[in-house]
């Protein structure tokens, strides 16, 4: 009960508040918080099924590179684009779970480090379809139903929406009977294969749903800042969408979504000097391994049952 | 025809040598204590510097520099280990992250210390040998020896010591080996140790050929990952053989079709390799 009040009153300000405060910056940071989330929410996804998917941040650079490219050489409308980015990374996800997700462990992490790389590589050298270092400038603004988002407040409140609907999808899957399923992969895998599930249909599955939320958020990505180089989608921006959630604590996805809120901003507040907001990102990474394994959520979750037993 | 071969052949060599000191080093620690060393291209980057700062600003000559710089790292990796690593060993999930954690602290120290910008150490050795209508730079060749005389050091402290077969024995299984008396804490903090100075050396012997900046570290630490997965994850006998091999296939395919088909090629042999044969050509299955 608590928890869905809490939750109601957390969606009501992430709603309200740029009601209040109109302030272009502020809403500028709240979209990035909004498609950080939404990344690392796909992201937990994978961790949930005891996967950590290293190419995380070049699945999103998919989805943005895709959708750019139908609008602008393809002159699709972003009403088709959207949808097509997250599918396309999906499809690929599909396509390649089956062979990636057999292996576990630090295998499949290095096996998606690789893939991550290997798609940074090829949007920094095939310079003639993705513009190579220099990115693709002048990406149109989104638009909807014949109306142009223009403002920072129109792309909040629709990577808002894309947000709350991968938050959702996140808590459905794994409260789902598929879920419990999906839980018991984590736990022990031989017993649940024993009961006849088949393990590596579900994690494909998974996997290419987390792709495909990854893919959505690229796209909003690149309409709203109109500008994509390969570098936004480097290992680093896998790193921080993984600080994120080990922050905000992975085994829920209340916990992504509590790490992009304090995270997000932080670079913001230290951003004339970008060696000191890495420091902080990478000792505040350290902390949170050393003494609140579980992570902030997980933090919240214990001091609830502390508070319970008398 | 040969002469180019030959040419392929002996670069390859000499920037093979390097990858086996890194990806040794990033092999013992993940075969002794299951950690993958994200941290492993920032040693590389902190022997660079050591070497950059004492035989640059303070004018030693290159041998103590670099003897010094060596030692340094292995104090650092000790360090981590005793001090970070301990307390979440065991846990492979936590292990990857507080390396990750290592990495960017360590890169974001060396961007305050020394600023973005690339510099050079003073060349120790300087001029180039003929061979017929090849040519190699001594100083690669001087790289290439001191990576031998290394390799070798490292090979019978760990196969004719006592403390190395220590080491094998908590790598092949930490609890029997505590049965025996081993301290595996103890071989763990110096495994860290040895497997950092390692990739300290490979920082301190490239730093005058390359340049030296804090962001080194990153591609090293690719290739080191790529021999590692291509010979076996924690398997010595993989990593020198996948970083000589590695290092020849680079060569050649840079010479032949760019350094980007060169590097593609490296990512499709890993995840053919992790997804057929994940042990490594010469890895154990376990």
């Amino acid at each position: 009960m608590l928890r869905k009040a809490l939750l109601v009153l957390f969606a009501a300000l992430a709603f309200g508040w740029p009601l209040v405060i109109e302030n272009r910056y502020v809403t500028h940071i709240g979209v990035l918080i909004d498609i950080s989330a939404t990344v690392s929410l796909s992201l937990n996804m994978m961790l949930r099924i005891g996967q950590l998917s290293a190419a995380q941040a070049a699945f999103m650079g998919l989805g943005a590179y895709t959708s750019t490219l139908l609008v602008m050489r393809l002159g699709l409308p972003f009403l088709i684009a959207f949808p097509a980015a997250g599918l396309l990374v999906a499809a690929i996800a599909a396509v390649m779970g089956p062979i990636f997700l057999r292996v576990k462990g630090v295998y499949f992490v290095l096996l998606t480090f690789a893939l991550g790389e290997g798609i940074g590589l090829v949007f920094q050298e095939w310079v003639s379809l993705f513009g190579g270092n220099n990115g693709i400038h002048g990406i149109p603004k989104a638009s909807l139903f014949g109306m142009t988002m223009l403002t920072p407040r129109s792309y909040y409140y629709f990577a808002l929406a894309l947000a709350g609907v991968t938050y959702l999808v996140a808590v459905g899957v794994f409260r789902s009977a598929r879920g419990a399923v999906l839980d018991s992969l984590n736990e022990n895998e031989e017993l649940s294969q024993s009961l006849g599930v088949n393990a590596l249909s579900y994690r494909v599955c998974v996997f290419a749903i987390s792709g495909f939320f990854a893919g959505l958020a690229g796209s909003v990505y690149a309409h709203y800042t109109g500008f994509l180089s390969p570098e936004a989608f480097a290992f680093s921006t896998m790193v921080d969408m993984l600080a994120i959630n080990v922050i905000g604590g992975i085994s829920s996805p209340l916990g992504p979504l509590l790490g992009a809120i304090l995270l997000v901003p932080l670079p913001e507040l230290l951003r004339d000097v970008k060696q000191y907001q890495m420091l902080t990102y990478g000792l505040l990474l350290m902390a949170a391994v050393l003494f609140l394994p579980s992570g902030i959520a997980g933090g919240l979750r214990s001091l609830r049952q502390w508070q319970r037993s008398p | 025809m040969l002469a180019l071969t030959l040419q392929i052949v002996l670069n390859g060599l000499t920037t093979g040598l390097v990858y086996v000191l890194m990806a040794l080093g990033f092999t013992l620690i993940f075969g002794i204590m299951r950690v993958v060393n994200f941290a492993h291209g920032e040693l590389y980057m902190v022997g660079a510097f050591a070497v950059t700062v004492l035989s640059g600003k303070l004018s030693w000559p290159y041998v103590p520099a670099a003897v010094c710089s060596v030692i340094l790292v292995g104090v650092l990796g000790s360090l981590l280990e005793r001090f970070l690593f301990r307390r979440v060993i065991g846990n492979e999930f936590n292990c990857m992250i507080l390396a990750l954690a290592v990495s960017i602290c360590l890169q974001s120290l060396g961007l305050i210390i020394f600023g973005p910008d690339e510099i050079g150490a003073p060349r120790p050795v300087t001029g180039v040998f003929h061979f017929g209508s090849g040519v190699i730079p001594a100083d690669r060749v001087f790289v290439g020896v001191m990576a031998i005389l290394l390799l070798v050091a490292f090979y019978f402290f760990l196969n004719k010591t006592h403390f190395g077969l220590m080491m094998r024995a908590v790598a092949q299984d930490p609890e029997v080996a505590a049965l025996h008396g081993i301290r595996p804490k103890r071989v763990h903090t110096a495994a860290f140790a040895i497997g950092s100075l390692l990739a300290g050396a490979a920082g301190a012997l490239m730093a005058p050929i390359y340049t030296v900046f804090p962001y080194m570290g990153e591609l090293p630490m690719m290739k080191a990952f790529i021999v590692v997965v291509l010979g076996g994850l924690g398997s010595l006998s993989g990593a020198v053989v996948g970083g000589l091999l590695l290092g020849i296939v680079e060569s050649g395919f840079a010479t032949m079709l760019g350094s980007t088909a060169a590097a593609l090629v490296a990512f499709a042999v890993v995840v053919a390799t992790i997804t057929i044969r994940p042990e490594g050509l010469m890895g154990r299955r376990s």
